[in-house]
C-alpha cells in the first residue's frame, strides 16, 4: 500500500478537530460531549497504527489496544454518572452541574 | 558575720514583699501587717548589727551574676561609712513608717498590695545602697523607681493619681537613660563596673570625659532626686498615701541621686566643671523649691517642695565636694522629714483628709503631740539654732564657703537667702496650721500610735547635730567616721570663721520665724481674708512652682502630641496602612477576577482547555513556518 | 487499488463523523458513528493490524455504541424539548478553536516531508502477542485492575437508593 504516513496524520488530525468540535459546541447534553472524545480517542488510535504500520513496531497497535480497554472502562463508568446525575437533576445539559463553583 | 547580716539585710524584705504579692490576699490582714514590719525591723537590727561588727570599707561578694566575656558582675556589696549609715538610717526611717502606715491605711482594703510594694521598696533601695557594682545599684534604682511610681498611682480609680504616677515614672525615666548611658559607657572606658575600682581610675581619663560622665550622672541624680530641670513630677508625686510620701518621696528615694553622686565622688571629683555644674543645680533647685514653698496651700505640696530645696542643699553640698556635709544633711533630712510628713499624716487623718492649709487652725491644743512634733520638725527645717537641721545645713554652707572663689560665694549667698525663705515657709505652716481657733478634729483609733511614732522621729532631729558637732565643740562623730572616705580632704575653717558663719545663718533663720509670727502669728485673720481673694500673679507664679509645667507642656508635650498625631495619620494611615491596603485589595481582586473563571461549568473548562492547547499547536506551528 | 480504497474510507470516515457531530438526535448521531468506525476499522486493516481491526469492530462498533444507545434510551433523551440543540454561538469558538488545531497541525505536517517513500510492513500477530504479554505484562495487569475498579464504579453509581 503506498499512502503517505501525512496522509493518515491529516485524516487523524481532522477527525481530532471534528471531535473537538463536538465536544466544545455541545454543552447542552453530555452524551453527545461523550461521543466527541470517543471521536478524538479513535484519531489518536489511528494516529498510532499509521506509526505502527510505518515503522513497522508492535507497540503502537499495541497502545491502541490499550486504549481501547482503557475507553470501556471510562465509558462505563461517565454513562454511568450520566445516569445517576440525570436522576439527581433531570437534565444532561452541563450548564446545570455547577457545583464544583470555585 | 557580716556577709549573713548584709544578706538577711536584703532578703528579710525581699522574702516579705513576695509573699505579700503572692500569697498577701490569702493571709489574714493582722499577719500582713506584723510581717511587713518584722521584715523592716529585722532589716534595722541587722543593719545595726552590722554596724557593731564594722570595722572598714569591705567588699563582700554573694554570689556571681554575669560572667560572660569581659563582663563579670558580681553580686557583691560595699560597706563603707556611707552606705553603712544610710542603710541604718533606711532601716529605722523606713521600719517606723511602716508601723506608721498599719494604722494610717486601716481603713484601706489593699493592705496586701501596700505592704507589698512597701517592702520591696525597702529591698530596692538596700539594693541601691549597697550594690558595690554599677549594675547593681542600677537594678535598685530601677526597683525603687517601680515600687514609686506604682505606690504614688496607689488609688489609682482616681485617674488623677495614676497620672501623677505616669508622670514622676516618665520624668525619673530621663534620669535613668542618662545613668544607661554612663554605665555604658563607664564598662568602655574602664572595663569594669566595679564601683570601687572606678572610683579608683578616674584619674587615667582625661577630665573632658569625666565632665561628661559627671554630667550625666547629674542627670541621673536630677531625674531621682527632684532637681531643676526634672523636679516636676515630685509635687504630684504627693497624690500617694501620706505615708509613701514620708518614706519615698521625702525620705529616702528622692536622696538616691544624692548618694550616686557622693559614691562616685572620688570620679567625678577630677572636673572642676562637673562639680560646678552639680553645685549650680543644687543651688538653684534649693531656691525654686523654697520659693515655690512659700506660695503652696496644699499641706503635702508644701513639703513636697521644701523636700526638692532640701534636697538642693545636699547637691550643693555634693558640688562642694563636702560628702560629709551632704550625707549629714541627708540623714537629718531624712529624719525631721519624715517626721513632718508623718505629722501632716496626723494632722490630715484627724482633718477627714482635709489637705487645705488655710481651712486648718488650732491644732495645737486638740492635738498637742502632734503640735510639738511637727514644732521640732519645723524648726529643724527652719534651721533654728541648736537643731540638728542647724548643724547639718550650716555644715554645707560652710564647705560652700570654704570652696571660696565667685561661683561658689554666689551660691553660698544663694543658700542664705534661701534658708532665710525657709525659715519663713516652715512657720508659716506652723502658725497657719496649729495656730489659731477652730480645733475640731476627727479621732480615730489609730490616730495616739501614729502620733506616738513621731517621738523618736522627734528626737533624732532635735538631737540629729549631735552626730557631727561643728569642730569649736570639740568635733563630730560622723566626721571621724567619714574621714576614710576618700577626697573629702576639704580645708578645715578656723572657730572663729565657723562661729561667724553659723552666727549669721541662725540669726538669718531667726529673722525668717519672726517674719513668719508677724504675719501668720499676729495677721492671720488678715491672711485668712486675703486666701479668699484672687491671688496676685506673683503668687500664683510662684504657687505653679514658676510654670514649670505649662513651660514642659508648650515646649514638649504638645509638638510631641503635634509629631505623634502627624505621624500616626499623615505617615502610618495615610502611606502604610494605605499601601499595605491598597496590595491586599489588589491581590484580592485579581483573585477575585480569577475566581469568575472557575465558574463550574464543564463547557468554560474546555473552553480554555481547548484554547491552551490551540496556543501550544499555533506556538509550534510558528516556529516550524 | 488499495491506496484508493484508503482514500475512499477516509472519506467516509470523515462525512460519517461530519454527520454524527450535526445530527439532529443523539440515536442518528450513534448509528453515523457505527459506520464511520467500521470504515476505521478497514482503515485499520489496510493499515496492517488485522486485531485492532477486529477490535474496533467488535468493541468499538459493537459494545461501546450500543451502550451509548441504551443510556439513550434509557433517559428518554429522544424527546426533542430536552436536548438544547447547539446553535451558532456554540458553534463559533467550537470551529475557531478546531480550525486553528488543524491548522497548525497540517502545518507542522508540512514542513517535515517523509523523505522515506511510503511502504507499510505487516506485524503479524505472533509478534504483536509477544510485545503485548512479554514486553508489556505489567500494562495488562494494570488494565485489567482498572476494567475492574470501573466495573465497581459503575454498579455503585447505577445503584437504586
Amino acid at each position: 500500500m503506498s499512502v503517505p504516513l501525512s496522509h493518515v496524520l491529516i485524516v487523524a488530525s481532522l477527525m481530532f478537530a471534528m471531535g473537538l468540535g463536538c465536544v466544545i459546541a455541545w454543552r447542552a447534553n453530555v452524551i453527545m460531549m461523550l461521543i466527541g472524545i470517543e471521536i478524538m480517542l479513535n484519531a489518536v488510535m489511528l494516529t498510532f497504527v499509521g506509526g505502527s504500520a510505518h515503522w513497522g513496531i508492535a507497540d503502537g497497535q499495541l497502545f491502541s489496544l490499550m486504549l481501547m480497554a482503557l475507553t470501556s472502562a471510562e465509558v462505563s463508568l461517565a454513562l454511568a454518572m450520566v445516569v445517576y446525575l440525570h436522576r439527581r437533576k433531570q437534565t444532561v445539559n452541563t450548564d446545570d452541574f455547577n457545583s464544583m463553583k470555585g | 558575720m557580716l556577709p549573713t547580716y548584709l544578706t538577711l539585710m536584703l532578703l528579710f524584705p525581699l522574702l516579705g514583699g513576695l509573699t505579700f504579692a503572692v500569697a498577701g490576699r490569702m493571709l489574714p490582714r493582722t499577719l500582713v501587717e506584723v510581717l511587713a514590719c518584722a521584715t523592716v525591723w529585722g532589716s534595722f537590727v541587722c543593719a545595726a548589727l552590722a554596724a557593731a561588727a564594722y570595722t572598714g570599707p569591705q567588699v563582700v561578694t554573694l554570689a556571681d551574676w554575669f560572667a560572660t566575656f569581659d563582663l563579670a558582675i558580681p553580686i557583691s556589696l560595699y560597706l563603707d561609712p556611707l552606705s553603712l549609715a544610710m542603710t541604718v538610717m533606711i532601716g529605722f526611717v523606713c521600719g517606723l513608717i511602716h508601723i506608721y502606715s498599719v494604722f494610717y491605711m486601716r481603713e484601706d482594703e489593699d493592705y496586701a498590695r501596700y505592704f507589698a510594694l512597701l517592702n520591696l521598696f525597702v529591698f530596692a533601695m538596700l539594693t541601691l545602697v549597697l550594690g558595690e557594682t554599677l549594675p547593681l545599684l542600677y537594678l535598685g534604682w530601677e526597683g525603687v523607681g517601680f515600687c514609686s511610681y506604682l505606690l504614688i498611682g496607689f488609688w489609682y480609680s482616681d485617674p488623677a493619681n495614676a497620672d501623677a504616677g505616669r508622670k514622676a515614672f516618665i520624668a525619673t525615666r530621663i534620669g535613668d537613660v542618662a545613668l544607661m548611658i554612663a554605665l555604658a559607657w563607664l564598662f568602655q572606658l574602664f572595663g569594669t563596673l566595679s564601683i570601687t575600682k572606678v572610683n579608683g581610675m578616674g584619674f587615667l581619663m582625661p577630665v573632658s570625659v569625666i565632665t561628661m560622665l559627671g554630667i550625666l550622672f547629674l542627670i541621673a541624680a536630677m531625674g531621682k532626686s527632684a532637681q531643676v530641670p526634672l523636679m516636676v513630677w515630685l509635687p504630684d508625686a504627693m497624690a500617694g498615701p501620706t505615708p509613701v510620701s514620708a518614706m519615698i518621696h521625702a525620705a529616702t528615694m528622692v536622696t538616691a541621686g544624692v548618694y550616686l553622686l557622693a559614691r562616685l565622688l572620688p570620679l567625678i571629683g577630677g572636673s572642676e566643671i562637673a562639680l560646678a555644674a552639680i553645685a549650680i543645680t543644687g543651688g538653684v533647685t534649693a531656691f525654686y523649691g523654697a520659693t515655690c514653698a512659700l506660695a503652696q496651700r496644699d499641706l503635702k505640696r508644701v513639703l513636697a517642695y521644701s523636700t526638692i530645696s532640701q534636697i538642693g542643699y545636699m547637691m550643693l553640698g555634693v558640688g562642694a565636694g563636702a560628702v560629709t556635709a551632704a550625707t549629714f544633711h541627708l540623714l537629718v533630712h531624712a529624719f525631721f522629714k519624715a517626721l513632718l510628713f508623718l505629722g501632716a499624716g496626723c494632722v490630715i487623718a484627724a482633718m477627714h483628709h482635709e489637705q487645705d492649709i488655710y481651712k486648718m487652725g488650732g491644732l495645737r491644743r486638740s492635738l498637742p503631740l502632734t503640735f510639738w512634733s511637727f514644732l521640732v520638725g519645723a524648726a529643724c527645717l527652719a534651721g533654728i539654732p541648736l537643731t540638728g537641721g542647724f548643724f547639718s545645713k550650716d555644715s554645707i554652707l560652710l564647705a560652700v564657703w570654704l570652696k571660696g572663689g565667685v561661683l561658689y560665694q554666689t551660691l553660698y549667698l544663694l543658700g542664705l537667702i534661701t534658708a532665710l525663705i525657709t525659715a519663713y515657709y516652715s512657720f508659716r505652716l506652723v502658725f497657719l496650721v496649729f495656730a489659731g481657733e477652730n480645733g475640731h478634729v476627727h479621732r480615730s483609733s489609730g490616730l495616739t500610735v501614729m502620733q506616738v511614732v513621731l517621738i523618736p522621729l522627734a528626737i533624732l532631729g532635735l538631737f540629729g547635730g549631735l552626730l557631727d558637732l561643728p569642730a569649736y565643740l570639740g568635733g563630730g562623730y560622723l566626721s571621724g567616721f567619714f574621714a576614710s572616705l576618700p577626697a573629702d580632704d576639704l580645708p578645715s575653717a578656723s572657730h572663729e570663721q565657723e562661729i561667724g558663719l553659723q552666727t549669721v545663718a541662725g540669726a538669718l533663720a531667726l529673722v525668717g520665724l519672726l517674719t513668719a509670727y508677724l504675719r501668720y502669728g499676729k495677721g492671720r485673720a488678715e491672711r485668712m481674708r486675703e486666701a479668699q481673694a484672687q491671688p496676685s500673679s506673683l503668687i500664683s507664679f510662684l504657687a505653679q512652682g514658676w510654670y514649670f509645667d505649662r513651660l514642659y507642656d508648650l515646649v514638649l508635650i504638645r509638638p510631641y502630641h503635634a509629631l505623634a498625631r502627624f505621624l500616626w495619620q499623615r505617615v502610618d494611615e495615610a502611606v502604610i496602612d494605605a499601601s499595605v491596603d491598597g496590595l491586599g485589595s489588589g491581590v484580592g481582586g485579581a483573585g477575585r477576577l480569577f475566581g469568575r473563571w472557575s465558574t463550574g461549568k464543564v463547557a468554560v473548562y474546555l473552553i480554555s482547555f481547548a484554547a491552551g492547547a490551540a496556543l501550544i499547536l499555533g506556538y509550534l506551528a510558528w516556529l516550524a513556518l | 487499488m488499495e491506496a484508493t480504497l484508503f482514500y475512499i474510507l477516509a472519506a467516509v470516515l470523515l462525512i460519517g463523523i461530519l454527520l454524527a457531530i450535526t445530527a439532529r438526535q443523539a440515536v442518528r448521531s450513534i448509528v453515523y458513528l457505527v459506520t464511520s468506525f467500521f470504515a476505521l476499522a478497514l482503515m485499520f486493516y489496510l493499515l496492517g493490524a488485522p486485531l485492532i481491526a477486529a477490535f474496533e469492530v467488535i468493541i468499538y462498533a459493537g459494545a461501546i455504541m450500543v451502550l451509548f444507545l441504551f443510556v439513550i434510551m434509557m433517559l428518554e433523551l429522544e424527546s426533542p424539548e430536552k436536548l438544547a440543540k447547539p446553535n451558532f454561538k456554540n458553534w463559533l469558538p467550537a470551529l475557531l478553536l478546531a480550525g486553528a488545531v488543524v491548522g497548525a497541525l497540517v502545518v507542522l505536517l508540512a514542513s517535515r516531508v517523509q523523505a522515506v517513500p511510503p511502504g507499510f510492513t505487516e506485524i503479524p500477530v505472533r509478534q504483536f502477542a509477544f510485545a503485548l504479554f512479554k514486553q508489556y505484562g505489567v500494562a495488562v495487569e494494570v488494565v485489567s485492575m482498572q476494567l475492574l475498579f470501573a466495573l465497581v464504579g459503575a454498579l455503585y453509581l447505577g445503584r437504586r437508593r
